[in-house]
This record gives structure tokens, C-alpha cells and sequence, in this order.
């Protein structure tokens, strides 16, 4: 089930995911998605409209990061949320991890 | 493989002689990607990395498990997947296009994987290595056809 991640961000700003303040109880977990040759482009980026919900200029952004970047931050979350994302995207065989926000 | 109407409810594809053919051998080589490929975070550093990676395994066993029962169900049912002399018809509620696309990126992913996950150039092509770049292909092809409907390409 596509999930929602707030707030919406425009593409050229990656770094807005990470702008939400840090808790010193909950650390935040970047999700991550590195790029895999064998993917359709289009289809990463349809991936991304599922599983976030965004708009298909967002998930345009993002997949071309990825492409040309090796790879992209796409959200940064709680645990439980960035487990969830990276299941999702792993659904689909996309190359995504979970990682600590240092 | 062409879209031929669609509602909100339902897709509907024509698929041609040979595309009737291979979708079924295609779909029956799920799953193709290894349990081990998918890995929670590269870094391991999360809160008890071997116990959320295991958690993450076991969901994703399970997803696997009810994909291959679909697979088999969407083949048997003419409802949904009739194959002719002449080609087939393949009707899919808005939700099992997207489980569909999942599964063929498993075969492409997976089929890739097996040919040594090529950055570049592919292996040269024998006896060995064709079906794998088949199946990859394939997949990808039938993909194509899918995110074309989905976006209004076809």
C-alpha cells in the first residue's frame, strides 16, 4: 500500500527531506535508493509515485539522481517508517537501504 | 501486447500469438532475485541490524510465497489470462498490474543477477548465458507494455 511522506518537497531540493528537527530520542533514518543498471528508468520512477505518493516531476527528480548520483536520499524518517519504505521499494526489487542520519 | 480498454476497475490487453506464449514461461520462473540480495541498511547501523535484517527476510519470504500463488492463479484463470491459437487476453484489476510489475522485476533483476550483474556490456552470449538474457529481456519487455497503460503511453 503507497504510503504518504510529508512534507512535499519540489525537485532541486533533496535536502528539504532532511530538514525536519532531530530528536535526540528518535534518530532519523535516511531511505536510500542506489542505482541498479538493470532497472527501467521509467520504472523507478513510477515506483516512486506508488510507494510515496509523489507527483511524477518529484519522481522524476529523484530517479535521475539516482541514475546519474549512483544515488538518492528519499525521505528521512523514524525507524518503523524507513523499515516500511525500504520494504516497499524492496517489493519491487529497487536497490534501497535504511541508514542512520548522523 | 496492446491495451484495449480501460476502466477504473479493469485493464484489459490483447497479447499476440507468441506473447501469449512466452508470458507463462516468463511468469514461471518467479522468483528469480536470491533471498540474500535485499539487505536492510549497507552501514548496519540500526538498532539490532541481525534482527531487523531477519525481519526483513521473513517479509519478504512471505511476499515471495504469495506472489508465486498468484502467478499460478493468474495462469489458470481464463478470466483473466485466456491464451489462443491466435493470441490471448489478459484482464487485470488496477492492484495485480502492479503486483505483475513487481514480478517481472524480480525476473529481470534476478535474470540480471545470474548473468553476473553487468554494469556495462553483457557477457558474451552462449548456450549459458542466453536464457538468462532472454528471460531478462522479456520481463523488461512485458514491463514496458504495463507502465505504457498504466501512464497512458500505449
Amino acid at each position: 500500500m503507497a504510503g504518504i511522506v510529508t512534507p512535499e518537497i519540489q525537485p532541486g531540493s533533496v535536502q528539504a527531506t532532511e530538514d525536519q528537527p532531530k530528536s535526540g530520542l528518535e534518530p532519523g533514518y535516511l531511505v536510500i535508493c542506489w542505482n541498479d543498471p538493470v532497472n527501467y528508468m521509467h520504472y523507478v520512477t513510477h515506483v516512486f509515485q506508488k510507494v510515496f505518493g509523489w507527483a511524477r516531476k518529484k519522481a522524476e527528480f529523484h530517479m535521475l539522481q539516482v541514475h546519474e548520483q549512483g544515488k538518492s536520499v528519499l525521505a528521512r524518517e523514524s525507524m518503523e517508517k524507513a523499515e516500511h519504505y525500504v520494504h516497499q521499494l524492496q517489493k519491487y526489487s529497487l536497490h534501497a537501504t535504511m541508514e542512520r542520519d548522523e | 501486447m496492446k491495451l484495449l480498454n480501460a476502466t477504473g476497475t479493469r485493464l484489459l490487453f490483447h497479447l499476440g500469438r507468441r506473447e501469449a506464449r512466452l508470458l507463462p514461461q516468463i511468469l514461471q520462473l518467479y522468483p528469480r532475485v536470491p533471498p540474500a540480495h535485499h539487505v536492510l541498511s549497507r552501514t548496519g547501523q540500526v538498532p539490532n541490524p541481525q534482527a531487523n535484517q531477519q525481519l526483513l527476510d521473513e517479509a519478504l519470504a512471505d511476499q515471495r510465497s504469495e506472489n508465486r500463488q498468484q502467478v499460478l492463479a493468474l495462469l489458470t484463470d481464463r478470466q483473466r489470462f485466456a491464451p489462443s491459437e491466435t493470441g490471448g487476453r489478459l484482464s487485470l484489476a488496477p492492484a495485480e498490474v502492479e503486483w505483475l510489475l513487481q514480478v517481472l522485476n524480480d525476473i529481470r533483476v534476478g535474470s540480471w543477477i545470474r548473468l553476473g550483474s553487468p554494469e556495462g556490456k553483457l557477457p558474451e552470449l552462449d548456450d549459458s548465458t542466453a536464457p538468462d538474457f532472454l528471460s531478462m529481456e522479456m520481463a523488461g519487455y512485458f514491463q514496458a507494455r504495463l507502465l505504457d497503460a498504466l501512464h497512458g503511453e500505449a
